[in-house]
């Protein structure tokens, strides 16, 4: 399968990274998306279930929303992979029926961008542990601006700032570390032949 | 639960399934932002109201099945409601009225009052969402998203066959966890089980890769199967939710 990336970025290596989609990346890009739809309609149980009896500690499991904008892009490494990623799971999740409604779509479009942003600004070249950091906080920083203006918007300051140490501390180690971890095992189980890393 | 929605015949020749899915997507955006704008009681409701009776009657979404899908939420519009109560600022102003006092906390009517609005923002956006779900089909919103919103039919398209694996993602979960019931692990939920699907979802998405390049997928200009045309519907539903967005919030 890897035949089929000549692209004009093969010969300049680890210079220019390799722009084009192939039908493959869209595929598995969009599969990861889909495979969190679901896994976020658990999420979005166990949150309703846990806002009652922690309203605050319940923010520490925020990043699991935010895993396909950064797992999709350290997979298949290409430009918009955090964004579309990030859409298509919001999209299942709304078909599937989320208590955020039509809202999951407009978190999941500025979750995916600020952490495409991360990414463009490395121009897509970098994939190291801080750079993933810092998409998975920037991600969380855009979805804690957002639900302050939708879902939040009486909290007190202090309860604001406490609420997004939270999310950015969710979004490093689920977001961050987990994806690393996750594309660490499904290199290992072999799925992951011919996709760059 | 991991079955996509399936829309019966009715459903989706009602008015509101007859709209361009892009009308609905833009409306109900509209009202996402009109409902971000009003921090009162009354406006929230009034439009999800207004939703849920669309839904029954212009949507013909079965009683049922809209009740149904709403269980689940109205939870979640009860959480937001007492966390915004618990937290509101107005809880540490002195001049607020106070309610009551619980330990350390002090609760105010302030803050109930803006709960209030809040949950009930909760409520009109879960039935908007509702509706929309019950009364578009994936299907139809992919193409509009194609044909009317000019989207790259590759990236749309693709993100439709993903989601058709949605069943099969589910039958590969019951497997993997029969098989750790096997190995003595326990029927529950592990977090591996999440490595196991995503091997299996590659792996089907690496296939369905395969055979739509074997169908020259996106190689050339596509024709249409089921073209999708602006008509009077697009028209009806897009004006008359607007003026009900305006009629409940900003009059």
């Amino acid at each position: 399968m890897t035949t089929t990336t000549a692209g004009s970025a093969g010969a300049a290596r680890g210079f220019a990274a390799d722009t084009r989609w192939r039908t493959r990346d869209i595929i598995v890009t969009a599969i990861i998306g889909v495979a969190f739809g679901v896994a976020f309609v658990a999420l979005n149980a166990a949150w309703s279930i846990l806002s009652g009896a922690a309203p605050l500690g319940v923010f520490l499991i925020y990043g699991g929303w935010l895993v396909p904008a950064v797992l999709a892009p350290i997979i298949v490494r290409k430009p918009g992979a955090a964004l579309y990623a990030e859409l298509v799971a919001a999209g299942v999740s709304t078909l599937l029926g989320s208590p955020w409604g039509p809202d999951v779509l407009l978190s999941g479009f500025v979750q995916g961008a600020a952490a495409e942003l991360v990414f463009a600004f490395t121009l897509y070249r970098a994939w190291s542990l801080p750079v993933i950091a810092i998409a998975a906080v920037a991600s969380a920083a855009a979805a804690w601006i957002h639900d302050w203006a939708v879902w939040y918007p009486d909290y007190a300051v202090d309860v604001q700032v406490a609420r997004g140490i939270a999310m950015a501390i969710s979004a490093v180690v689920i977001a961050g570390f987990g994806s690393v971890a996750l594309a660490r095992s499904l290199r290992r189980a072999g799925v992951l032949e011919g996709f760059p890393g | 639960m991991l079955t996509p929605i399936d829309l019966s015949g009715a459903q989706e020749r009602s008015l509101l399934g007859r709209t361009s899915p892009l009308v609905k997507l833009a409306l109900a955006v509209a009202w996402l932002i009109g409902l971000v704008l009003t921090v009162e009681a009354g406006p929230p409701l009034l439009l999800a109201a207004v939703a849920l009776a669309a839904g029954l009657t212009l949507g013909r979404i079965p009683w049922a099945r809209l009740a149904g899908g709403l269980a689940l939420l109205v939870a979640a519009a009860a959480s937001i409601a007492l966390s915004n109560f618990l937290f509101s600022a107005s809880n540490t102003d002195p001049t607020a009225t106070e309610l009551a006092r619980i330990g350390p906390l002090r609760v105010t009517r302030e803050a109930a009052e803006v709960a209030a609005a809040l949950g009930a923002r909760v409520l009109a956006i879960i039935s908007v969402g509702a509706v929309f779900a019950q009364t578009t089909d994936p299907t139809r919103l992919v193409d509009s998203l194609v044909l009317q919103a000019r989207l790259p039919g590759r990236f749309a398209y693709g993100a439709l066959a993903a989601y058709q694996a949605l069943p099969r993602l589910g039958e590969d979960l019951a497997t993997l966890r029969q098989a750790r019931r096997i190995r003595g692990l326990g029927g529950g939920w592990h977090p591996r089980i999440l490595v196991g699907l995503l091997v299996r979802a590659i792996r089907h998405a690496d296939q369905l890769a395969l055979a739509m390049d074997a169908r020259a997928f996106g190689s050339g200009p596509r024709t249409t199967f089921r073209p999708i045309r602006w008509g009077w519907p697009d028209l009806a539903v897009g004006i008359g939710g607007l003026v009900l967005l305006w009629l409940a919030v900003f009059r």
